[in-house]
């Protein structure tokens, strides 16, 4: 009975112990805010988790975030968890409606999504949007279609089936992928629509961007979209794309940032694929940080409110060095002008954050 | 050391009761949690059902866009990679814990069983890179000579990329395999040796003996075995993910890409945003909950018929 005694009080001691663990809280505001808290997309993560160290060196101010997915951002916000939520894809109305009070977007940077490909010799290849909705769609099946062909004069093609590779997890960048053929394509509009995970018509499904690329390389004849940033660290063959005022375009940090060189709505809840500009990438994207306009809300302090302000300008102004360096293309000129004027139209209590 | 009785008999009963409440505590929880799991399942689903009703059940399309939601291409990938799984690994199973048991020497069935424990305890993502990168290029080659052999243009019709059901069913049999071998072999060896040596003893052969001896007194313990590794099989999800191709739609051949339910919610749970789609993917969880929960009920009544014989 000895060693039941014994083992009796280390079980008793565990058990206590796991049930007190789950109930620590985080602590109350003080008068200095020294630690910021934001949950939500993937895809800006590495931006982010390098423009807040930047920022806690350069302020002392430290910036807590989980890339837990654009949906559980969202989420985290309407529970009001978090200062800021993170998403790929703006809300739309009814998902506004529902966190209670008025949402403001503030872009932080552009981010491109591009066609990569395996075949024989890794020819360079141009498409255009009515072809790569085809391709999407699953009735251009072979990569020498005469479509293809016509596109990329001089370059032999295979006859070979094409193997479609998507995302087989609800992404920001599907979202993007798709509002592009939505756009362009009014077969993939009718078929398929757009959003963060579609129905298929084709294809298999690949996790995360390392999935599909993974997908790809492994498989002759593939197709497949993925960030720009993780086609240029991992070297995977992309294509060129005709634009909206018909050149091709090859997807790049300059072509994507002109993009967004638009006219832009004041509330930047945009999307710019297919943007007219003449020397635009046309699948580029605003990945947004989310927040709440009416700043005291769930017991929340000024110095919070201000401390949230001041990280918002930064991103928007200093911040944008890091952009670059990690193959996040900068916020042109006219896009960083209005969303300093949302992050100036933040309130506390009814009044400007001074 | 000696302590004084009456102190000791004192001591030894405040342990006996703290013991006894900590276990009834951890029962409880135990219990506890499940209930409020299911409780925690139905509640939050309740959307899906309300939009849906039962027929979500059969209906087969899964389209994000139009919030249309179904569970049946999920609901049958999760049933044929789990029992293909299950069909596939359990030859093997047998086989190995038979040749542990009966036939190897300690010198050759000491390594194997650590090896096998060691296999059980890798970590899923291991598999799913090793399915993708090795196991899914054999299937894509055995896709390719399939398909010549019968002349079918419409079974490679989906590429050959390999991912698929059968990919999914192949890994999933290696992956429970050492959770089936380690669990009937331990049944295995815990038949008495006088049940053993008495059918010896009345001539009866090596094989005479495992076959009418020792795998009839484990079959309610090989049973428990396979439950438990098809409810490893249904579950897995990360593994499953990497090589079966992630397709939403239902499958018509092996070569398909096709889901199951882990894999399903898995995937698309971070990112969904609208009530009805998280609510569609919860009340897929419900459904796998109740998929296992009816397995082991079956089992159960399997054994008890076993136990009646």
């Amino acid at each position: 009975m000895k060693i039941f005694g014994r083992s009796s009080v280390i079980l008793a001691t565990l058990l206590v112990t796991a049930l007190t663990i789950s109930g620590c809280g985080s602590g109350g505001g003080s008068a200095t805010v020294k630690e910021l808290s934001g949950a939500g997309a993937t895809f800006p993560y590495p931006l982010y988790s390098k423009m807040f160290d930047t920022y806690d060196g350069v302020t002392g101010v430290r910036v807590n975030y989980n890339s837990i997915g654009s949906g559980g951002g969202i989420k985290a916000l309407t529970d009001k968890t978090v200062d800021f939520g993170a998403s790929d894809a703006f809300l739309n109305d009814q998902e506004e409606a529902a966190m209670g009070a008025p949402v403001l977007h503030i872009p932080t940077c552009v981010g491109a999504v591009v066609l990569s490909y395996n075949l024989d010799g890794s020819p360079s290849l141009k498409l255009d949007g009515s072809v790569t909705a085809n391709i999407f769609l699953g009735t251009v099946t072979k990569w020498n279609d005469p479509s293809i062909a016509k596109l990329n004069p001089g370059v032999s093609l295979p006859d070979l089936t094409i193997t479609v590779v998507h995302r087989s997890d609800g992404s920001g960048t599907t979202s993007i992928f798709t509002n592009y053929l939505a756009a362009v394509s009014t077969a993939w509009k009718a078929a398929v629509g757009a959003g963060k995970s579609v129905s298929w018509p084709a294809g298999v499904g690949g996790k995360g961007n390392d999935g599909v690329a993974g997908m790809i390389t492994q498989t002759k004849g593939s197709i497949g979209y993925i960030e720009l940033v993780y086609a240029v660290q991992t070297g995977i063959p992309f294509t060129s794309l005709k634009n909206a005022s018909g050149t091709f375009v090859a997807p790049s940090l300059t072509s994507s940032a002109a993009a967004a060189a638009v006219s832009l709505p004041d509330d930047l809840r945009v999307v710019i694929v297919n943007s007219p500009g003449a020397d635009a990438y046309p699948i580029s994207a605003f990945t947004w940080i989310l927040v709440y306009k009416e700043q005291n809300y769930a017991g929340r302090t000024l110095a919070q409110a201000q401390a949230l302000k001041k990280l918002l300008t930064w991103i928007l102004t200093d911040g944008q060095a890091v952009n670059e360096g990690l193959s996040y293309a900068r916020l042109p000129g006219a896009a960083v002008t209005r969303a300093l004027a949302l992050v100036s139209s933040m309130t506390y209590g009814g009044t400007a954050i001074p | 050391m000696a302590v004084q009785p009456s102190h000791s008999d004192r001591r030894e009963l405040v342990r006996e009761r703290a013991f006894t409440a900590a276990g009834l505590t951890a029962a409880i929880a135990l219990v506890t949690t499940i209930v409020l799991f299911l409780v925690q399942l139905f509640v939050t689903s309740r959307a899906s059902r309300a939009a849906f009703g039962l027929p979500f059940l059969w209906r087969s399309e899964w389209n994000p866009v139009t919030e249309q939601f179904g569970a049946l291409p999920m609901v049958v990938g999760t049933l044929i990679t789990g029992f293909g799984a299950l069909l596939i690994s359990t030859p093997f199973a047998l086989g190995i814990a038979i040749f542990l048991a009966d036939y190897a020497g300690k010198k050759v069935a000491e390594p194997v069983k650590y090896l096998i424990g060691l296999l059980g305890g890798l970590p899923s993502v291991i598999f799913g890179l090793w399915g993708l990168f090795v196991l899914v290029p054999l299937v894509s080659k055995f896709e390719v000579w399939f398909g010549k052999l019968v002349g079918s243009e419409s079974l490679v019709a989906s590429g050959t990329t390999g991912v698929g059901l059968l990919a999914a069913i192949l890994l999933l049999a290696i992956m429970i395999l050492p959770f089936s071998a380690s669990l009937i072999l331990e049944s295995l060896l815990v038949v008495p040796t006088e049940l053993k040596e008495g059918a010896l003893a009345l001539g009866a052969t090596k094989w005479d003996t495992i076959q009418n001896v020792e795998l009839p007194y484990v079959r309610r313990s090989t049973v428990g075995a396979l439950v438990l590794s098809l409810g490893r099989a249904l579950g897995e999800t990360m593994a499953v993910t990497m090589v079966i191709g992630n397709g939403m739609r239902l499958p018509h051949s092996l070569f398909d890409p096709a889901n199951t339910l882990a894999s399903a919610i898995a995937n698309q749970f971070l990112e969904a945003t609208s009530p009805v789609y998280i609510a569609s993917l919860v009340q897929l969880a419900l459904i796998l909950f109740v998929i296992a929960i009816i397995i082991n009920i079956v089992a159960r009544i399997i054994l008890r018929r076993g136990v009646q014989q």
